[in-house]
């Protein structure tokens, strides 16, 4: 058991096989009927209606979504190139719903079928009690019978859909845990970047207001803003970093500092805590879009960036020298590693990776908030620690940091999946992050208990 | 690139490209229709004389609701309504706590969409940025009811809304304060709390009739010497109140948006020594506001009804899923609460 747990292989891929065995979990306990509205339920539909040996006069109920509407218009086009005959076609409130079936009540007009999709099956009015009573009203209206797509077994969680949500949401905190894991490699800490990403969004929602003027802004000009934001977290990690270094003051005491100067800054650029509004749909197409395969952009900044961090930290003079000087910095030092610069670089790009957390953050909610993000800095440390950087400098892996945001994303949107209650969300959170320091202290030396 | 990276990556390429892949396969066998007759009895189309895969609803779905902070008992009293009454209609609800965080928020919204619940409840964290997840959830058609705060972004679809009368309701917390101050008169601090805009509404109620009674007069007026951000919580509201206390001695009253942030501005007076000289109006009407109000500390507080804020939107639900018309924007008007009613209070110590 002792050499299990403390050999190479659970130390490198523990928490792989945590996530994958997360995924299953999740998968399994959130099988559930799915109910399709797609191009190939549509075409069963129409396949049945059009079999029929008798044309048929058909209504299209659907709510108003992007899908259900496409699920009817394909349905309905479908139908009419057969025998049968779409009557009308509701994509809508129950209440739309209704007035029209009153409507075509009263005209005397027969409708044999309802093709519905699952929610408006269970619209009180499409319940066999709610059509019953339509038919007492209007007896001309005829069958009245719902057809909806089948609804099939899957798990909710392993959709591709939900799965990139998951990602979408675990983006923010993964990208700004790739600044804080260097800093944390440096044997350092970084408490203000929760603050950063509010100052950030602030930073870019004013600006984009004022350089627009209330006017659509052009892409130059919101790229500017964007780089003026992450320029000014950079600047203040430089600053921490800077102290923290040639002043020999704890880190976490000089970021505590900043996390209160940048929140301040923050409500002072915001003018008070009321939300600061970005009236751009180009600047709200950075996060919302997902122009490249449909996986939305923050995902596809967060994967870049990690490939380029992991190229930095394995494959550069500057990734060895963040290790080198978390590991023993008199050594470091005396090899020739240019030990202040590296800590004010790893502190820096905290600072400008949080800046473009806030970036995004804003651009997402279409809003920045000065008190938004609050705490933040707690969830992306806890991502580093459960990704197995050591919180004792000069160990950790930048790819295992990814593993951990996601195994903490995975959690926390596998427990809402699974009706987790919240007060239960916390104590289970708070347990993963003192579990995963138990590993980290095992990796690194036995725990005085195992030695007996 | 290491060996071991390698694998390591491969292993969560391989994770992700299975998840994604897997669905396809396995929704092959789905697309089949059902058919349900006005009698009841349901059919699949594609085993027409089946044994009836029993199609029937006897359970009507989930509601999920993304409460703005659990730690706030006003939105407790809200989530057991609609728990309640939810239940009584058949439905689950889900109750999730943003704790204020708009990015939690939109989580909780995410995954209720993902569990294709019949309705969303919720109170917007703030009145701009829910906007995005709420119109997310208009575009997969499942209806969005806000209840307490309203979001105001543009663009987005709401079936109904459940609030307080909060303009209203800051107009008696000034009635009340010009019957607490009397001819007197004299200078009144507020703590408001602008990120939300219920606050910004009690303090242009407050202001509306203060501005009313002072036109009419040339002494005894009620002066308004200041108004700051008390966070709607004690401590922000204990810090703005003390500074207030030292540039205004001679204060007379002071109005706070809600009963946390009163609370923390009596505790405040209390400190300075002057709990006697200043009279406070709270709003809210919690437990612990009501009990300050029994105990001398509030003169009254405008209340607000969260029971009936949850018990209406389920009503509304309902109302909505059966096709009827109803209010899209009901505000419960706000009652003045004062010792009296305390002192004969069954909840009160």
């Amino acid at each position: 058991m002792k050499q299990l747990l403390r050999s190479r292989f659970v130390s490198n891929y523990g928490m792989v096989f945590v996530l994958i065995l997360l995924c299953a979990y999740f998968s399994l306990a959130t099988i559930d009927e799915q109910h399709p509205v797609s191009a190939r339920a549509a075409t069963k539909i129409v396949g049945f209606v059009n079999s029929r040996p008798t044309a048929q006069n058909v209504m299209v109920i659907v709510p108003s979504g992007v899908e259900d509407r496409r699920f009817a218009d394909f349905v309905a086009r479908g139908i009419e190139s057969g025998d049968s005959r779409i009557v009308s076609l509701v994509a809508g409130r129950p209440a739309d719903a209704r007035v029209e079936l009153q409507r075509l009540g009263e005209a005397g007009t027969r409708v044999d079928l309802i093709v519905t999709q699952y929610a408006a099956a269970r619209w009180d009015l499409l319940l066999p009690p709610g059509r019953q009573e339509l038919q007492r009203s209007f007896p001309t209206l005829g069958a009245l019978d719902v057809i909806t797509p089948n609804s099939y077994t899957w798990p909710t969680f392993l959709t591709p859909q939900h799965l990139l949500t998951v990602a979408n949401q675990t983006a923010l905190t993964a990208i700004v845990a790739i600044g804080m894991t260097m800093v944390i490699i440096t044997a350092g800490i970084d408490l203000s970047v929760g603050s950063l990403i509010a100052l950030s969004g602030v930073v870019v929602a004013s600006m984009v207001g004022q350089m627009a003027g209330g006017a659509e802004p052009t892409l130059v000009s919101l790229v500017l803003c964007g780089l003026l934001a992450v320029a000014v977290c950079a600047l203040l990690g430089a600053g921490s970093g800077m102290l923290a270094t040639w002043f020999e003051v704890p880190a976490f005491i000089v970021t505590l500092g900043v996390m209160q100067i940048a929140r301040g800054l923050a409500h002072k650029v915001a003018g008070g805590s009321k939300p600061v509004r970005v009236d751009s749909d180009l600047f709200h197409e950075l996060s919302a879009g997902n122009s490249l395969l449909g996986i939305p952009n923050p995902v596809i900044i967060m994967i870049v960036l990690y490939i380029a961090a992991h190229i930095l930290m394995s494959r550069t003079n500057l990734g060895r020298y963040l290790y080198a000087v978390g590991g023993n910095p008199e050594a470091a030092r005396l090899s020739g590693v240019p030990v202040r610069t590296v800590v004010v670089f790893a502190y820096a790009m905290c600072g400008a990776l949080a800046g473009l957390g806030g970036v995004l953050d804003a651009s997402l909610f279409r809003t920045a908030r000065a008190s938004g993000a609050l705490g933040y800095e707690l969830q992306i440390i806890a991502a580093v620690v459960v990704g197995g950087t050591s919180l004792a400098g000069g160990q950790g892996k930048v790819l295992g940091t990814l593993i951990g945001a996601l195994i903490l994303g995975v959690i926390s949107d596998g427990m809402r999946l699974t009706d987790v209650a919240y007060d239960t969300q916390l104590i289970v959170f708070g347990a993963v992050i003192v579990v995963a320091v138990l590993v980290d202290k095992l990796k690194s030396r036995e725990w005085p208990i195992l030695r007996g | 690139m290491h060996r071991s990276t390698i694998k390591y990556l491969s292993w969560v390429v391989a994770l992700v490209a299975g998840g994604v892949a897997l669905p396809g396969c396995g929704g092959g066998n789905g697309a089949d229709v059902s058919i349900s007759s006005t009698d009841g009895a349901s059919s699949t189309g594609a085993a027409a004389e089946g044994d009836g895969a029993a199609a029937t609803i006897e359970k009507r779905g989930t509601i999920g609701y993304s409460a703005m902070d659990m730690g706030n008992p006003f939105f407790q009293i809200i989530a057991d309504h609609l728990k309640r009454d939810a239940a009584a209609a058949g439905f689950d609800l889900i109750v999730e706590d943003a704790g204020s965080d708009v990015k939690a928020q939109a989580e909780h919204l995410d995954g209720f969409i993902d569990k294709q619940v019949a309705a969303i409840v919720l109170n917007p964290c703030d009145r701009l940025s829910a906007g995005p997840s709420i119109k997310r959830a208009n575009e997969e058609g499942i209806p969005v009811f806000t209840c307490d705060t309203q979001c105001v972004a543009e663009g987005i679809e709401i079936a109904g809304h459940v609030g307080t009368d909060n303009e209203g309701g800051g107009r008696l917390a000034g009635e009340a304060m010009i019957e607490a101050l009397g001819a007197r008169g004299g200078k009144v601090f507020i703590v408001d709390f602008p990120s939300t805009n219920s606050c910004v509404l009690r303090v242009k109620g407050f202001r509306a009739v203060i501005d009313a009674y002072n036109q009419d007069r040339t002494e005894g007026k009620i002066e308004i010497v200041g108004q700051q951000d008390g966070g709607g919580e004690p401590n922000l509201g204990f810090s703005v109140t003390s500074a207030a206390i030292q540039a205004n001695p001679d204060l007379a009253g002071l109005f706070a948006i809600n009963d946390p942030s009163g609370l923390g501005a009596y505790t405040a007076l209390e400190q300075a020594g002057k709990a006697d000289q200043v009279t406070v109006v709270a709003f809210d009407g919690h437990k612990e506001g009501k009990q300050a109000i029994k105990e001398g500390k509030f003169f009254a507080d405008p209340i607000q009804f969260p029971d009936r804020m949850g018990v209406l939107t389920i009503e509304n639900i309902l109302k909505y899923l059966k096709g009827e018309e109803f209010e899209r924007v009901t505000l419960l008007p706000t009652a003045l609460y004062r010792k009296a009613d305390a002192e004969k209070d069954p909840e009160l110590e």
